[in-house]
């Protein structure tokens, strides 16, 4: 199921909180929305998650669209969402508390019982089924969360920082169940501050700062903020090299670095070979050419501030 | 409107009380304290006035003081679910357990009514518990002491049957509007304990003047309180919008 939106627009009064943002998620696609703290991220899935309105645009899950009241219980009863904050019911159990969100989403009995297993045992919790959530540790209730936003086998899913206050060990288990989940071709929207998190787990990803400011897959978005660079790795640089590599038409630019040669180049994948037969034709000795682009975290740093 | 949505909100919402020793407590005592308080100062007084009535006089006296008593049973119905409410509300804004509830294909008016009911049940529940062990003992003394059963009149009817339910309904909805507006359960509690008061005044001012039939006086209030029930219901309605408690609520 796709998630679409056409400038959606939120403003609360005189503010506006998500400013014509358009973008498409694919079915069965992770996508990550990255923004600071008030860029519009959880607006942004609150509005699509019907839970506020939009001030204007058009939004849609599927052939739902979220401002039609008909559609509104269909778009909930086909999403799955994990807030900010995990929101259990600290005085009933483990079980208890993902009974009474499955009898809420419709889930029929067995299929409930038979979800509420499975969901427990895939994240290690169905030891503990019978315990208050009052006595989990904070990575478990992320994760009862997680099962709790999963208890009817959602189409989409909107996390909202999933990860967000857990101990690596826990996070890694979030991000591996979530990988799992995409092997289930759900659609994952996946709001988050990690960065690294994003680039392991998302096919594309989106950054926000009221305005959408840029989308596109990891590589992508790292490619994108500055020219890509050929880094050649030789025994030595001698001078003969350096010039005959100056001399070539599709060098913009060439630095070194001990005995690395860095290159600006237009298209590398189109000019690496002239350019590694230039520098053997030369007397060069090459150890291995590799690639320099750009973090994930100088692409956010730089859309972030710059917008 | 789909009551079994409802329902499962309000089980759950029970099933939290049941946890919960201070709510637990409370529904327990104020009934069992008036349960056994109210007729034991009503036969104190029998019993301080029978040496200085007759048989027929003590039984008008006796059925008056039972409608007057009676009349404090409006209280419990009043009170208790100023306690529940605002667990039910409140408790769900500290657990901030109200927006993955709000993301469920569930309607506004659905989650109002199931949270309502939560509070609204076990109140008049334990109201009516109250109610009976106050009638048992009552009943008790007059047929061993005055040869006649004094409840129920027509009087005591009318208040726990109409006045004491629509008592409820008010405080409920009194609580819903209260719970928007504050974040801490001893405020709001506070707070809707404050409906208490206007709704005693009314009940026990006329009895104690009798300027009017005590039914019709009971009736009177029913009415009142029916048109309070419904503006209020609707006040409670437009406070309790999905958006407005996520972006307004306190």
């Amino acid at each position: 199921m796709e998630i679409e939106t056409e400038n959606l627009t939120r403003k609360f009064g005189e503010r506006t909180a998500v400013d014509n943002v358009t973008l498409k998620v694919n079915e069965g696609e992770v996508f990550g929305f990255l923004g600071p703290n008030g860029a519009g991220k959880t607006t942004t899935v609150r509005m699509l998650c019907c839970l506020i309105s939009k001030t204007s645009g058009k939004a849609r899950i599927g052939d739902f669209e979220v401002d039609r009241e008909e559609d509104r219980l269909k778009i909930r009863k086909v999403v799955g969402y994990l807030a900010g904050d995990v929101g259990l019911y600290e005085n009933l159990s483990v079980y208890n508390n993902l009974d009474f969100y499955g009898k809420l989403y419709e889930v029929p009995s067995g299929k409930r019982e038979e979800n509420i297993k499975r969901l427990l045992e895939l994240l290690g919790l169905w030891e503990r089924k019978d315990d208050a959530v009052a006595g989990l540790s904070k990575g478990m209730k992320q994760k009862l969360a997680i099962a709790r936003a999963l208890i009817h086998e959602p189409q989409v899913l909107f996390l909202d920082e999933p990860t967000a206050n857990l101990d690596p060990l826990a996070a890694k288990t979030v991000r591996d169940f979530i990988l799992e989940l995409k092997k289930e071709k759900r659609t994952i929207f996946l709001n988050t501050h990690n960065l690294d998190e994003a680039e392991r787990i998302c096919d594309r990803i989106g950054v926000l700062k009221t305005r959408l400011v840029a989308v596109g897959s990891p590589e992508d978005l790292e490619r994108s903020i500055s020219s890509r660079k050929t880094v050649v790795h030789l025994e030595s640089i001698a001078d003969p090299v350096l010039a005959a590599v100056k001399k070539l038409s599709t060098v913009k630019k060439v630095s070194t670095d001990e005995n690395k040669l860095i290159l600006d180049m237009d298209v590398p994948e189109k000019d690496n070979p002239q350019l590694v037969r230039a520098i053997v034709a030369a007397g060069g000795d090459i150890r291995y050419v590799t690639e320099l682009t750009s973090t994930l975290e100088d692409v956010y740093l730089k859309l972030v501030r710059g917008a | 409107m789909r009551f079994r949505k409802s329902w499962i909100v309000t089980a759950k919402d029970l099933s939290v009380f049941r946890k919960n020793k201070y709510i637990l407590y409370s529904l327990i005592a104020m009934p069992l304290l008036m349960g056994l308080l109210i007729p034991a100062m009503l036969v104190y007084t029998l019993q301080a006035q029978a040496a200085l009535l007759t048989q027929a006089q003590l039984i008008e006296s006796a059925t008056f003081l039972v409608n007057l008593f009676s009349s404090f049973f409006v209280i419990s119905g009043a009170a208790l679910p100023t306690v529940m409410a605002s667990y039910s509300f409140i408790g769900e804004k500290l657990e901030k357990s109200l927006e993955p509830l709000l993301a469920t294909p569930t309607t506004d008016g659905e989650l109002l009514l199931g949270k309502s009911l939560a509070a609204f049940v076990p109140c008049i529940g334990a109201s009516y518990i109250g109610e009976l062990i106050f009638a048992i003992l009552i009943d008790g003394w007059s047929i061993i002491n005055l040869g006649t059963l004094l409840v129920p009149t027509v009087y005591w009817a009318v208040v726990t049957g109409i006045v004491i339910p629509l008592a409820c309904v008010l405080s409920v909805e009194a609580n819903v509007i209260i719970s928007s507006r504050v974040n801490d359960i001893r405020a709001a509690q506070q707070l809707g304990g404050l409906i208490i008061l206007p709704i005693m005044l009314l009940m026990v001012l006329p009895l104690t003047i009798q300027i009017l039939p005590l039914v019709t006086l009971a009736l009177i209030l029913s009415g009142g309180l029916a048109v309070a029930d419904v503006g209020l219901f609707y006040l409670s309605k437009a406070t309790f919008q999905r958006e407005d408690i996520l972006t307004k609520w306190k």
